[in-house]
């Protein structure tokens, strides 16, 4: 699944790691997620969103 | 939906402090344990029995805490190790069968069952090597 958290993450001049601690979860599952690695689940997606005060479907695109 | 009960660095710490210890007294005791009942020149049969459990223990409190990792650690490396476990059970696993037959039939010499926990740990870590070969190290920034 296509996601623009890469661009997000800049926006905020965050590491990888900065995002990571963020969500509680390690850098290697950012970068995963980052490159559409791994789709996230559904309550880490919604950390994921509120995090940046967006909606679920504004970061991650299934139909991409 | 707030952040998860326990972080994935809070339960790789969890997971160390008990790691370190366990493996220690592993490490102890399996010189320990030999040199104890050596001394006691002919242990009783309890004594020798309560030396083979004190030295498994800690094999089996590991699986337990690596369980316990799985459960507390985050989703995506929760799912990378689950597969990494089960390549190295299913390698460790397929080796004994292979093992035992040839064993059974005269082919192979005696293999201590025991013996195929570092088996397993060593397949496991391939797997984990396997994975980051494969995925890359990622940006570190």
């Amino acid at each position: 699944m296509k996601n623009i958290l890469k661009e997000l993450r800049a926006t905020r001049g965050w590491s990888q790691g900065d995002l990571a601690d963020a969500l509680g979860v390690s850098r290697q599952s950012v970068n995963a997620l980052e490159t559409g690695k791994y789709d996230p689940s559904l309550p880490l997606a919604f950390r994921i969103a509120r995090l940046f005060g967006k909606r679920i479907e504004e970061i991650f695109d299934d139909e991409a | 939906m707030s952040m998860p009960k326990i972080t994935f660095k809070e339960s790789n710490r969890r997971y160390l402090r008990a790691f370190v210890p366990v493996m220690v007294f592993y490490s102890v005791f399996c010189f320990a344990g030999p040199a104890l009942l050596e001394k006691a020149g002919n242990p009783p049969r309890a004594l020798v029995a309560m030396v083979a459990l004190l030295s498994a223990t800690p094999l089996v409190v590991v699986f337990w805490l690596m369980g316990r990792l799985l459960r507390e650690t985050d989703e995506y490396t929760r799912l990378i190790q689950s597969r990494a476990m089960l390549a190295g059970g299913g390698f460790t696993l397929s080796f004994a069968g292979v093992w035992g037959f040839l064993e059974h039939f005269g082919i192979a010499p005696h293999l201590w069952p025991f013996l195929l926990i570092p088996l397993f740990f060593a397949s496991y870590g391939a797997a984990m090597v396997i994975h980051q070969l494969r995925t890359g190290k990622g940006e570190s920034r």
